[in-house]
Formats: C-alpha cells, structure tokens, sequence
C-alpha cells in the first residue's frame, strides 16, 4: 500500500509540482490549499507525511502541525516549507513533530529524497 | 573773620564805656559848671556808655532770629518731606558759616540719595529683565514638545513642562517641590530616575527607551537622562534632568520598513520557488505529457509576470511619490479596464475556486486617466480581493455611475478587515494585524492604489468591511461628461 502524503500551499502552483513530483515517485498525494482545508484532510485521510507551507491564511504551517500534534498521539511528521528569509526561531518548533524546514525556493528532488527518507526513518 | 567781630566789638565796648564814663566825671570833677551843662553832659556821657555797651553786644551777639528763621526752615523741609537749602545770609560769623556748612552737606547727601535712587533704578530694570528672561526661558522650556521634568538632591519635582504633564497626567503647580513618586505613578519610570540618582556620578548622561503602557496604546519614549552636580570635584549630586521624545511612531516605521524588506523578500521568492520547481521538474524529465508541459511553462510565465508586477508596484510607487513618472493620461473607457482585470486574475481566482464575477456596465463611463495606473490600480485591489477570500468564495467587480464619478467597486466574500485597521490599510508598509502574519504581501498594494486613485486622478478610495463577511472597495473617479 503506497505511504500517504498530504501537501498544503496557499500557492497553488506550488502544491501542484509537489504533488507531482510525489506522485511520480509512487506516493499517494492530498492536496490542501489552506491550513483549514489541511486540518480536516489530514484528520480524515491520515496521511504518513505532510510537506506544508509556513505562511497560509486561517492557520499556519505551525498551527496546522501543533493542532495535529494535540488530535493525533506523536502528531505527523512534517516538512516546513518556508519563503521566509531567516530561520525559524527553536522555540516555535519546540515539541513539534517538524522533520526538516526548508526554504523557497526549494529542489523538487531534495524535497522528494527528504521525504522518502524520512518515511523510511519513521 | 569772628576775631575781627569780636575785637571790633570789644573796641566799641571799651570805646563806649571809657568815654561815656570820662564825660560823666567832667560834671563832678567842674562844679562850678552851669547846671544845664553839667546835666547835659551828664546825659552824653550815659548816652555814649549805653550806646558802648549796646554797639559791642550787637556786634559781638549771635542772633537767635537767625537761628529760629533755620530750624523753622529746616522743619518745614522735613514736614513737606523735601530737600532743599537752608537760609544763608551772606555773614561771615558762626551761623553763617554753619549755614553755608549745612547748605554744603546737604548738596552732599542729595547727590548721595540720587545716586543711590539712580543705582536702585538700574537694579529694578535689572530685575525685570531677569524677570522676563526667567519667563522666556520657562515659556521655551513649556513650548518644548518634548516632555521636561527635573528633579533635586532628594527626588523632590523643581520644574516640568506642559508635555511631561501630559505624558504623565498631573499639574505642574501643584506638583512642584513634591516628592517625584507622589507626582509619578508609573513605576518603569521612578526606578529609571532612582537608578539615575544612585549611579549619576558615574555615568552622569544616559540614553534609553522607555515603554509607557502596554498592547495596543503602548507608547515608546526615548529618554536622555543627565545629573547635575555640584561641589568642587562635581562630587554631591544636586538632581536630574529627564527629557522625553516620543519614538512610537519611528519605532513602528522602521518595524514596518523592516518587515517590508521581509515581506518584498517573501513575495518574491514565492513565485521564484515555482519557476525553480517547475524548471527543474522540466529538466528531470519528470513531466513528460505535452499538455502538462504545456501547463508547466504556463506556470512559469505567469509566475515570472508574478514577479514582475510585485517589482512594478514598488517601483511605481516610489516613481509616483518622487514625482518622476511621466503621466499619459487620455479619455479612456473604465469598462475595458476592468475587462483586462477580469482576464488576468480568473486563472487565479480559479485556482482558490473563487468566482470572480464582472458585472460590466453596457455603457462605456469614461474617465480622465492614465490607463497604465488605473489598470495596476484595480488589478491591486482584485488581486487583494482574491488573495484574503478563502475557496470557494466570491468575488464581485462592478462599475456604475454616482455624483458625477465613476464608480469601480470590488466586493469579497473574504475574512474582512477589523475596524481599527480600516483606515490604516492605505498606509505605506502597512499590513492586517488581522490576517498578515498568514497572507503574504507588501503592504504596497493599497497605497499604491490610494496614491494613483487620489493623488494621480482627483479620486477617492472607501472601504468597509465586516470581519468573517467581507470587504466593499471603492474607486471613484471624476466621470468624463
């Protein structure tokens, strides 16, 4: 059964090449274009993984994560994707099941590697 | 000259008295003299003593008409309370020398007195004009628009003007010489001046903020501290000067320049990230169906025109404020503008599944205009409409004619703005408390908008909104007859 990722952009374009380039390594992908809309997939669909933008109207990246964390026992392991220029500050991330922050623009590839790496981890 | 008097005097005495004496001896001596003769000779001889003795005491005697004529001169002056000479008759005796002795005195002490009143004139223009200078200076020290508050050797208030009263609401009159923790309730403050009292020798000037208040009507000072000394070595502390500047509004320009930077940053890098997607998707050869890869390069060109109007914003609003842009401005029919809109940001709208409704006027309203602005103009308000609308919701472009303007009116379905920052979207930088922290943007958009609408075009921009319902904003432009 193919691991399960849920992708959310407020940028569509982006959560489409994402999507995609999921997709051609054989990962089912579901695709959310706000945080609102990620909460209640992820809740619904369970997804193994989620790649999610930092910056999205209604809820962030990290109140997307910290909400899962509170429904779900370990939360999902998830990628940070940021246009932000400067790094997160630690305490924001404290406690939080974030695997990596990466920084737009991004390598599709290095996206794709981090993911399966991390779903190999976990 | 009195020896003289004196001697003449005595001579006349003598005078008298011996011959008068000698005439009264010829009788008794000669008494065979007829008796008339004796009797007459008699009677010279008593003339000649008595006229002898009277001639040497009127010419010897001082006389005390003379003296009763000054005292009574010199009581007159003291009762008119004036000044004056005494009655010296031009006689070389005693009293004519103490009156003209007195006369000499007296010139003495009125010079004296009217130096002295002239002295004590000067001294009172003198006060006067310290006087005034003290007011001018307290007056500038009131018209200082920063606060000025200065204290003595035991924290006690000497002197503070009109804006520390307003910073820290109390009045200066009754205030003053009071203990400053009676006059000044906030505590960030008084340890500020405490702490200034116990290091002032040390570090005598200080530079710091202050934060008076808190959330939202917090207010940022900048406060100078300075100790005044005294003694030879400056060793004793005699007091301290604070003076407050009010940097709020500095501190949330530069907070908000800053965040631009940031901001600009982000919104570049946005779409620079999906052509850096897409372009590398393409090389990897993971997209290989050609109505995909039709797509794909769509993306990139759209996003590539993404990128390119954020920078047309920044540049043309920095243009148009420097008064560099050169404008074209032509009769030009606003119908065709919002048509333009329309079809740039359906795709977009599209891809959030928002309907973007544009409901045209069949007539064509024309305005004076430059058609480049106007059309970046409504471009940045739809843009905004689609961008704070969630999926699914609507957008609604309208255009109709009131009080002789064109009206452009764009309306949301979208998370609405709060009524504090109403009217604060206009301003340069600034972004929704609201919802900026999620939203990505310049904060440039809507100043733009105001600037070309207002500014560029006799306009006027309105906006009202419910937060949760959406947002209503009007374009009126003066309509072309």
């Amino acid at each position: 059964m193919p691991r399960k990722v849920l992708v959310a952009d407020d940028e569509a374009p982006i959560a489409n090449v994402v999507a995609m380039k999921l997709r051609g390594a054989g990962l089912e992908v579901v695709v959310a274009l706000d945080g609102q809309e990620a909460y209640e997939r992820a809740l619904a669909e369970r997804p193994d993984f989620i790649v999610t933008d930092l910056q999205m109207p209604g809820m962030s990246g990290l109140e997307l994560c910290a909400r899962l964390a509170a429904e779900l026992p370990g939360g999902v392991p998830t990628i940070l994707l940021t246009a932000k220029g400067f790094e997160l500050d630690a305490p924001a991330l404290a406690g939080l099941p974030i695997r990596r922050v990466m920084t737009k623009p991004f390598s599709p590839r290095e996206l794709l590697a981090a993911v399966q790496e991390f779903l190999i981890a976990d | 000259m009195i020896e003289l008097r004196r001697i003449i005097a005595v001579v006349l005495l003598f005078l008298g008295v011996g011959v008068g004496l000698h005439l009264l001896m010829i009788p008794l001596r000669n008494m065979d003299q007829p008796a008339d003769i004796k009797a007459m000779t008699l009677a010279c001889g008593l003339a000649l003593a008595v006229l002898g003795i009277t001639g040497g005491y009127l010419v010897a005697r001082v006389p005390k008409e003379r003296i009763q004529g000054m005292a009574e001169h010199l009581e007159n002056m003291v009762r008119r309370e004036t000044m004056g000479l005494v009655l010296a008759d031009g006689q070389a005796d005693a009293l004519g020398r103490l009156g003209r002795a007195v006369n000499r005195y007296m010139t003495f002490v009125k010079d004296e007195i009217e130096q002295t009143l002239l002295t004590s004139k000067e001294r009172q223009i003198q006060i006067k004009v310290l006087e005034a200078e003290r007011r001018h200076i307290e007056s500038v020290i009131h018209a200082i628009s920063d606060g000025v508050i200065v204290t003595g050797a035991f924290g006690d208030l000497l002197l503070a003007n009109e804006a520390a009263e307003r910073i820290f609401g109390f009045r200066h009159e009754t205030s003053v010489r009071r203990p400053i923790e009676e006059v000044i309730a906030d505590k960030g403050f008084l340890a500020l001046l405490q702490e200034m009292r116990e290091t002032g020798l040390f570090t005598p000037h200080r530079t710091l903020e202050w934060v008076q208040g808190g959330g939202g009507g917090a207010r940022t000072w900048r406060v100078v501290l300075n100790t005044v000394t005294e003694g030879k070595k400056r060793e004793r502390i005699s007091g301290a000067v604070a003076v407050l500047h009010e940097v709020t509004k500095e501190k949330e320009i530069a907070k908000m320049k800053s965040d631009f930077v940031s901001n600009v940053s982000h919104e570049l890098k946005t779409p620079l990230a999906s052509i850096k997607a897409y372009v590398e998707m393409l090389t990897d050869g993971d997209i290989k169906d050609p109505a995909q890869c039709r797509e794909c390069f769509q993306t990139i060109a759209s996003e590539t025109d993404r990128m390119n109007r954020l920078i047309e914003n920044i540049l043309n609003l920095s243009r148009l404020e420097s008064g560099l842009v050169p404008l074209n401005k032509t009769d030009l029919a606003v119908t065709e503008i919002l048509r333009d809109v329309g079809e740039v940001m359906t795709p977009q709208a599209a891809q959030k599944n928002i309907l973007l409704e544009t409901d045209l006027a069949p007539v064509f309203f024309r305005v004076h205009g430059d058609r480049d602005m106007l059309y970046q103009a409504v471009l940045n308000v739809v843009s905004n409409a689609v961008k704070y609308t969630p999926q699914g919701g609507k957008v609604r472009v309208s255009t109709y004619l009131s009080d002789g303007s064109v009206v452009v009116e764009v309306a949301d379905s979208g998370y609405g703005i709060p009524e504090e920052e109403l009217q604060r979207v206009f301003e340069k930088f600034y972004r929704s408390r609201h919802t900026g922290e999620t939203v990505p943007g310049t904060g440039l958009g809507l100043a733009l908008v105001k600037h070309v609408t207002e500014v560029v075009h006799g306009g006027r921009v309105d906006v009202e909104s419910q937060v949760g319902r959406g947002s209503i904003f009007r374009l009126s432009l003066p309509a072309v007859r």
